[in-house]
């Protein structure tokens, strides 16, 4: 890569994650995010020469939303206008190709943005296309599989194997919800026990409503750039150091027994990721992941090695991945309690390390925070992918 | 393997490809069928016009047993608009004795079934096409 073009993250700005305005059309709660993450970095529209967005929602009336929102914000692209989506690793990958219209030289300035406004739409109305995502849709959809069955079945197998209890995953939702408290980004904000958690009816066996995500609207935009544009604008900026993919060859389930605990694609991108960043693990302060679920937390930090087999609820409990303990674990509040609007997770994921790195997280700052790993995955859905960042100036 | 006859309509009807439509008749004439790689001896399922691993296109198809254990489950209570006649349901994740493994809906009361106790495939004959599921052995 030409040193001159190596992509940085040099603002951004995001609405508070929850249920967006209804009186105000996508496109107009969207224009005001992308002008004042532009405004921030001290750009103009006219330096940005792409604008790739995570593909909107079944929800969005607006379709062609990208090149329609190009038209709105007057944009003038020579880079590209894009759409992008895979699940859960969306926001990554407009992330990536952002960060790649940079580094190949093809626009000084591109956005990473989307928004989700799909709070007005009932739950079991959006799950009618999920469980069409949610596995095969021929022989395994007609079971009647939610998205969010497939991680229960993932929870079930893990506690009966490690003896863990929905109190210890419960506690994962508790640690989150100490975070969310402190980011004023964080769609939950009250106070948790374990006990409530314990106490919500259940969703999909062995998981309740608070191991689950709730509806979440956003709105988001990353304002990526070269490191030489961000030097001349005397601004901090997050960099990326190391990178990493992998996708393990299944969909849910392969055609024969395997550890669905595993999750070996996001031990495979992580490793990837941090051998590309030249850096080992242990020099990690601060990880932000993709968990949809409080067993997806729990099955991600082991996979990747910041917890032992079958201690990943436990550390939670501990306390280990708290601000303030050993590794410190979705300090956003995570898909829980900061919210879930599932394209754009990835991408409130990566603003969250902006804000840890750069040290301008306030009360819920990871203190001498230097080295920041992202991971958005789709569990076994499949498909990982991994950034190692940190801040430059 | 056992046909029961379910006196209601699918929640959602599975679609058959002309390939895959063997494994629909077999179900209808009491079988439970999928394919083996004739070159790498690759047993897969779904059935599969293409081996996944050495992708020849050389597939044969092979009955099973329908016997083999629980591996993971789950009961499902808010399903999507589809299913709402259905909740709560259980459905799993069953290893055959053959060696592969598939998703089913799991007919498990009163009698529940737990992970790694043995199951039965039975073929499932609703008013408007066939689906399968798991039960105790
Ligand atoms: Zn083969």
């Amino acid at each position: 890569m030409n040193n001159d073009r190596k992509p940085v993250v040099i603002s951004y700005a995001a609405s508070k994650v929850g249920k967006l305005d209804q009186t105000r059309f996508e496109h107009e709660i969207l224009a005001d995010v992308v002008i004042d993450a532009v405004g921030t970095a001290g750009l103009d529209k006219t330096d940005i020469g792409s604008a790739v967005f995570t593909a909107p929602t079944p929800a969005t009336r607006q379709r062609a939303f990208a090149t329609f929102m190009a038209s709105r914000l007057g944009l003038h692209c020579q880079g590209q206008i894009a759409e992008v989506s895979n699940l859960g690793i969306t926001g990554g990958l407009a992330f990536e190709q952002a960060c790649a219209d940079v580094a190949g030289g093809r626009a000084r300035v591109a956005l990473a943005l989307g928004i989700e406004y799909s709070s007005a739409v009932d739950a079991a109305t959006m799950m009618e296309q999920g469980i069409r995502a949610a596995g095969d849709v021929n022989f395994q959809t007609p079971f009647g599989l939610t998205p969010i069955a497939w991680y229960a079945l993932d929870a079930d197998r893990y506690l009966y194997e490690t003896g863990t209890t929905r109190r210890d995953l419960a506690a994962i939702a508790v640690k989150n919800r100490q975070h969310a408290m402190l980011n004023p980004l964080a769609q939950f904000q009250t106070p948790l026990t374990v006990a409530d958690v314990l106490e919500q009816p259940t969703i999909v066996e062995p998981l309740g409503r608070y191991d689950v995500p709730a509806r979440s609207d956003g709105a988001i935009c990353l304002v990526v750039t070269s490191e030489v544009v961000a030097r001349g604008l005397g601004k901090p900026f997050l960099r990326v150091l190391g990178r990493g993919f992998s996708h393990d060859g299944r969909h849910q389930v392969g055609s024969s027994p395997h550890d669905i605990t595993d999750f070996p694609a996001a031990r495979q991108a992580t490793a990837t990721a941090l051998e590309d960043a030249a850096v080992s693990l242990e020099q990690v302060d601060v990880a932000e992941l993709y968990a949809p679920c409080t067993i997806t937390e729990a099955l991600v930090v082991e996979a990747i090695g910041l917890a032992e087999k079958g201690r990943g609820a436990l550390a939670a409990g501990a306390g280990e991945t708290a601000i303030g303990g050993r590794i410190p674990v979705c300090t956003s509040g995570g898909c829980l309690s900061r919210g879930h609007p599932p394209g754009l997770t990835a991408l409130y994921g990566i603003a969250e390390l902006f804000d840890q790195l750069l040290h301008r997280a306030g009360k819920r700052q990871v203190a001498g925070a230097g080295l920041g790993l992202h991971l958005c995955e789709l569990g076994n859905y499949n498909a990982a992918l991994a950034h190692v960042m940190d801040a430059g100036n | 393997m056992e046909i029961i006859k379910v006196p209601k309509r699918l929640s959602i009807v599975p679609e058959y490809s002309a390939f895959s439509d063997t494994f629909r008749q077999g179900l209808a004439a009491g079988k439970f069928m999928t394919t083996t790689c004739s070159s790498c001896g690759n047993m897969t399922f779904p059935p599969k016009q293409h081996c996944s691993d050495c992708w020849s296109a050389e597939m044969e198809w092979t009955e099973l047993s329908g016997n083999g254990i629980l591996y993971a489950r789950t009961t499902i209570h808010a399903a999507a608009t589809q299913f709402h006649g259905e909740v709560p349901f259980s459905v799993g994740i069953v290893d055959l004795e053959e060696g592969v493994r598939l998703v089913t809906g799991l007919l498990d009361d009163p009698v529940r079934i737990n992970n790694d106790a043995a199951i039965r495939l039975v073929i499932l004959s609703y008013e408007d096409g066939l689906l399968f599921a798991a039960r105790p052995a």
